[in-house]
């Protein structure tokens, strides 16, 4: 079968790419001395530590070593999870990591579904409006959103309703709630079920933790959609109006359809096949964005941690989110690959 | 495609010769620009780009440099150390910024800092892309699949970050954070290169006159450069235009990130890192991150405008090829 | 209903004008077009590439492809003893007669068919489309089947869906059917009608020759071959017995022994179901083998109809006597029409051919020649026939 041997080989060339994403980043961290680089590997800030700690570890984890061993010792730490100490943020990455993710996942959430269906109802909206108002409209928005930079957009947006209007507050919550939160989190009076606030305040059966969660989303979710849709809709009107072309749309209006289900029933489901395969670019896109929005919003995500750790050239920090990125992305590319393959009945059945 | 053949009638000189190659080109270009004519966003790109290349050239006039790096903002010894952003005013027409750096200056020049670290990329870029993208498309085989595989490596990574990790760690390691970010960018860049002309190359591989160029004991590297590169070249212009804006988009992202340029540069993206906290109150300071972030939308924009533009007029052209 | 079609003309096409409005002008693509297609016959339209036959074609359906626009003209469409402008009627109601009583067959069939849908899918499309009404009733026959040998938990559902198919066969658009068939779980009712469809597809292929029809019914476009796939497609056009089906070149891209078997299918389904033929091609063979009667087509005038034996023997107008010439013959020279057709943008005055023909008047680049019947039932617009008769 067609699809089954794609699948089994995509998975395999999976192998090779991940192995050289480790490379490429072990090659890069050589550049570290190793009195710095230990901190790749331990628990505790080095440079609390007394040098003789020091040398110790530079032995214990082989970075006095030739390099074949050092990556080999590197490797096995990292698919144990170890990526080292933050000493930017004195604590150990895989925490930081773990701590922070929810957060990250929380805006992924809400983001990813409005991308999708914004970017296709508008994209093939304006395929069929070709030329008409909508679609100049829509044109001229997904110009923007390619054009305007995510940081600037964001710094606006912040400067008009965190700063002068003070609708909302940057972080996750207002400065009241917030702190009441975590006041109730050390107390244990709020079960923490998935660390996304959303649906925890809710379990919780506190409302006005989710209306507040709800409203300190609104502008990072805003600023990721903008700019990620843009993309979307240039992909999905140019894909539909390739559908639209087709023969075949034709003889459905010679078989007595009407447009508007030749629209949707023949040429969209057509048109999507290829939007499929973007996708995993906009998941690489969120990503990014994610750092800068995160960022500029004060989000204690994942992108605020690989942005502050970056600026103060916290390299475990960085490192170890360089690393989570590369799985993602693949993963979600691989994802969406198979996806393609699947729904495309000309390759799912060779 | 070639001019088609004179009736045995030998060129009186390599000049003649050249001009007889040129005129089906010359006549593209027109047709081109007549196209551009046509269509309202064309013309807007249009103009933002002359714009913006008027000031980049025009910069050493626009905004005499006071300091031995044209590059450095200069502060005004008048209000000497003030930390606060000033307003517009005669002698600082988009206001300061932070410690007194001067806004106009600082977006002026960086208009022309846009320009050569967007060419200077584009440059390392494109020329790795072409060496490897035609080696990987021309001889195919091993040397396809090696330069597949570090594409694919550097790929499996969202833009930025990558280039994050680069700038990080080379700076931890001691280099300079301009260097630093011009060299993650050429690195997260080249790949997207190798891949188009790889592409090209194999679409043109198969067309006819390339066997008739080998028939006649043409060289490959004659083969490449004379054949196979002016055919790949519409879609590689319209890919340059539209990444000259993102590349001065990530390289502004960077500096934002404090990870491009250094204290005091001028540069667009190190601007608005330093607005960030003065945004934080609101429209007080309005103009501090208002102003470098409308020159940085007029210049992606203005590329993205006329990469499109290309882009619908050369593909037609393209097809019909 | 073989009785309720009288000798006259299925469609008569009056005068029809159509321009297409492009970026380099207005392209008057068709100048009048007069043709009549009598019942029960095949009628070759023939011309060469750009000629407007494909759009004549697509105009009897009303399909314009934008940028076109029917500029005048009336198509009578004369059916049940009635007489219908198909081009002054509502969408709605062509809507109900394309692919019902004017079907199409197209050049490309692995490209008129909709490469994500199976076979099954599409030709079941048109069933559920035109005649709803057979496959409810059917499929109400069917649940009434399974009741009556079903266990006490599926009666309960079985009566469910007997319900909701009587609902759908008194009204089809109430708020109920059209909510039923958009939630995920209940709307799995509609399999049972879709399975109806099904079946029909099944017999329709069976009609056509198709080897192994309850295989094919469930692949896709791609797995077929050329000679397969138009013979889904003419499947599609006959399913529901249509008055007249419009052939647009459907063997060009086929195999020359392929081309054979489907004109032969071809011929065999109209007699067999008494359908009338607008047969439009380039190529003057097949309209020597099939047709009954041929239009001849030159930039978008009809110049000549007739008699397919007449328009051989003793063709009138000066094209078609060059068609018939540069037909290539073993052992004889290469004769071809000099010069080219001309642009539709700024097209002359008078007959769109004059440049070209040998045997050109003085009148003929200033009046346009109209069509009039020379001999019984053979008709040219050429002034050569109506100057010094």
């Amino acid at each position: 079968m067609g699809l089954r041997e794609y699948i089994i080989r995509r998975l395999i060339l999976l192998i090779p790419v991940m192995l050289g994403v480790v490379i490429l980043i072990f090659v890069i961290s050589q550049l570290i001395p190793p009195t710095a680089r230990v901190a790749l590997f331990v628990s505790e800030n080095p440079k609390q530590m007394k040098p003789e700690v020091v040398q110790y570890y530079i032995h214990y984890y082989g970075l006095d070593q030739p390099v074949w061993v050092q990556f080999y010792e590197w490797l096995k730490q990292v698919m144990q999870g170890n990526f080292g100490y933050s000493e930017n943020f004195q604590e150990v990455v895989l925490d930081g990591l773990i701590k922070r993710a929810p957060a990250t996942m929380e805006i992924v959430i809400y983001t990813a579904p409005l991308i999708l269906l914004i970017g296709i109802w508008m994209g093939v909206n304006s395929a069929v409006r070709r030329d008409k108002p909508f679609d100049h409209f829509s044109r001229v928005l997904s110009i923007l959103g390619t054009s305007l930079p995510s940081f600037f957009f964001g710094v606006v947006l912040s400067a008009i309703f965190i700063a002068q209007l003070r609708w909302v507050s940057s972080g996750r919550l207002s400065y009241l709630l917030g702190g009441q939160y975590y006041s109730m989190l050390k107390d244990g009076t709020w079960h923490v079920y998935t660390g996304l606030l959303t649906v925890d305040s809710l379990l919780n059966g506190k409302l006005n933790y989710f209306v507040d969660a709800i409203v300190h989303l609104i502008l990072p979710v805003t600023v990721l959609v903008f700019i990620q849709t843009a993309t979307m809709v240039r992909v999905t009107r140019s894909s539909m109006l390739e559908a639209l072309s087709k023969q075949y749309i034709v003889a459905a209006r010679a078989k007595g359809l009407s447009q508007r289900e030749v629209i949707y029933k023949h040429a969209r489901r057509n048109a999507l096949i290829p939007v499929v395969t973007i996708a995993g670019l906009i998941v690489g896109g969120m990503m990014t964005g994610l750092v800068i929005t995160e960022t500029v919003f004060g989000f204690p995500g994942l992108g605020n941690w690989a942005a502050s750790a970056a600026q103060h050239f916290d390299f475990p920090v960085v490192i170890a989110y360089a690393i989570f990125s590369a799985v993602v992305f693949v993963l979600a590319n691989l994802i969406v690959d198979v996806l393609y393959a699947y729904i495309d009945p000309r390759i799912r059945l060779g | 495609m070639e001019s088609k053949p004179q009736a045995a009638k030998l060129p009186k000189s390599r000049f003649e010769n050249f001009k007889r190659v040129m005129q089906p080109r010359i006549k593209e270009i027109r047709f081109i620009f007549k196209r551009i004519r046509e269509s309202p966003l064309s013309i807007a790109g249009l103009i933002l780009v002359s714009y913006n290349l008027i000031i980049a050239l025009f910069a050493p006039v626009l905004a005499p440099p006071k300091l031995y790096n044209p590059y450095l903002i200069p502060r005004d010894p008048e209000l000497g150390f003030k930390i606060d952003p000033s307003p517009p005013s005669p002698t600082h027409p988009f206001g300061t910024t932070r410690l007194s750096i001067d806004l106009y200056y600082g977006c002026i020049w960086g208009t022309r800092f846009a320009f050569q670290i967007g060419l200077e990329i584009i440059g390392a870029t494109l020329v790795i892309g072409l060496v490897l993208g035609m080696l990987a498309g021309y001889y195919g085989g091993l040397i396809d699949e090696i330069i597949m595989r570090f594409t694919d490596i550097i790929l499996a990574f969202p833009g930025l970050i990558l280039a994050m990790a680069f700038v990080a760690t080379l700076s931890r390691a001691g280099w300079n954070t301009l260097d630093a970010a011009l060299l993650s960018i050429i690195l997260i860049g080249w790949p997207g290169y190798v891949r188009l002309i790889r592409g090209e190359v194999l679409r043109v591989k198969t067309e006819d006159y390339i066997e008739a160029a080998k028939a006649s004991g043409a060289t490959d590297l004659r083969i490449m450069l004379r054949h196979i590169l002016p055919n790949s070249i519409y879609s590689l212009i319209v890919v340059v235009t539209l990444d000259f804006g993102g590349i001065v988009l990530t390289a502004a992202a960077l500096s934002f990130l404090g990870l491009g340029a250094p204290p005091g540069y001028a540069d667009w993206g190190k601007l608005i890192y330093d607005s960030i906290s003065y945004a934080g109150q609101g429209f007080k300071y309005w103009w501090v991150y208002t102003v470098p972030g409308i020159f940085i939308v007029l210049f992606v924009l203005g590329w993205n405008l006329l990469g499109d533009a290309l882009r619908d007029v050369l593909d037609p052209l393209y097809r019909r090829k | 209903m073989e009785s309720e079609r009288s000798e006259e003309n299925l469609i008569q096409i009056k005068n029809l004008y159509l321009n297409f409005y492009t970026y380099d002008g207005v392209v008057k693509a068709l100048d009048g077009v007069t043709l009549n297609l009598v019942n029960g016959e095949i009628l070759g339209l023939v011309g060469e590439t750009g000629c407007g036959k494909s759009v004549t074609s697509l105009s009897t359906l009303s399909i314009v492809i934008p940028p076109g626009k029917i500029q005048g003209g009336q198509i009578w469409f004369n059916v049940k003893g009635k007489s219908y402008d198909l081009l002054s009627l509502s969408e709605a109601t062509m809507r109900r007669i394309r692919g019902r009583y004017i079907s199409m067959i197209f050049q490309e069939p692995r490209a008129a068919l909709n490469p994500v849908y199976t076979v099954g899918n599409q030709i079941g499309e048109v069933f559920l489309l035109h005649r709803k009404e057979e496959l409810i009733k059917s499929t109400i026959d069917q649940i009434k089947k399974d009741l009556a040998r079903a266990s006490n938990l599926k009666r309960w559902i079985y009566r469910r869906e007997l319900f909701l198919y009587e609902k759908m066969l008194k009204n089809p658009k109430s708020f109920l059917i059209k909510s039923a068939s958009k939630i995920p779980i209940i709307r799995r009712f509609q399999n049972r009608v879709q399975n109806e469809a099904r079946k029909r597809a099944i017999e329709m292929l069976k009609l056509l020759n198709i080897p192994d029809p309850g295989r094919v019914v469930d692949m896709y476009p791609h797995e077929l071959s050329g000679g397969m796939a138009q013979r889904v497609v003419i499947a599609m056009a006959l399913s529901c017995n249509p008055f007249m089906l419009i052939a647009d070149e459907p063997t060009t891209n086929l195999d020359v022994t392929v081309q054979a078997q489907i004109l032969l299918l071809i011929k065999e389904l109209q007699k067999k179901f008494g359908s009338s033929v607008l047969y439009v091609t380039h190529d003057l063979g097949v309209v020597a083998e099939t047709c009954d009667r041929v239009a001849v087509m030159y930039a978008g005038n009809v110049v000549e109809i007739a008699d397919v034996i007449a328009l051989f023997k003793k063709p009138l107008h000066p094209y078609t006597q060059g068609l018939l010439e540069s037909i290539p013959r073993p052992g004889e020279k290469f004769v071809s029409i000099p010069g080219t057709v001309p642009s539709l943008v700024n097209p002359p005055k008078g007959c769109r051919f004059h440049d070209r023909c040998k045997y050109a008047l003085e009148i003929c680049p200033n009046v346009k020649p109209q069509l009039v019947e020379v001999e019984n039932g053979h008709m040219v617009a050429c002034h050569l026939y109506t100057e010094g008769k």
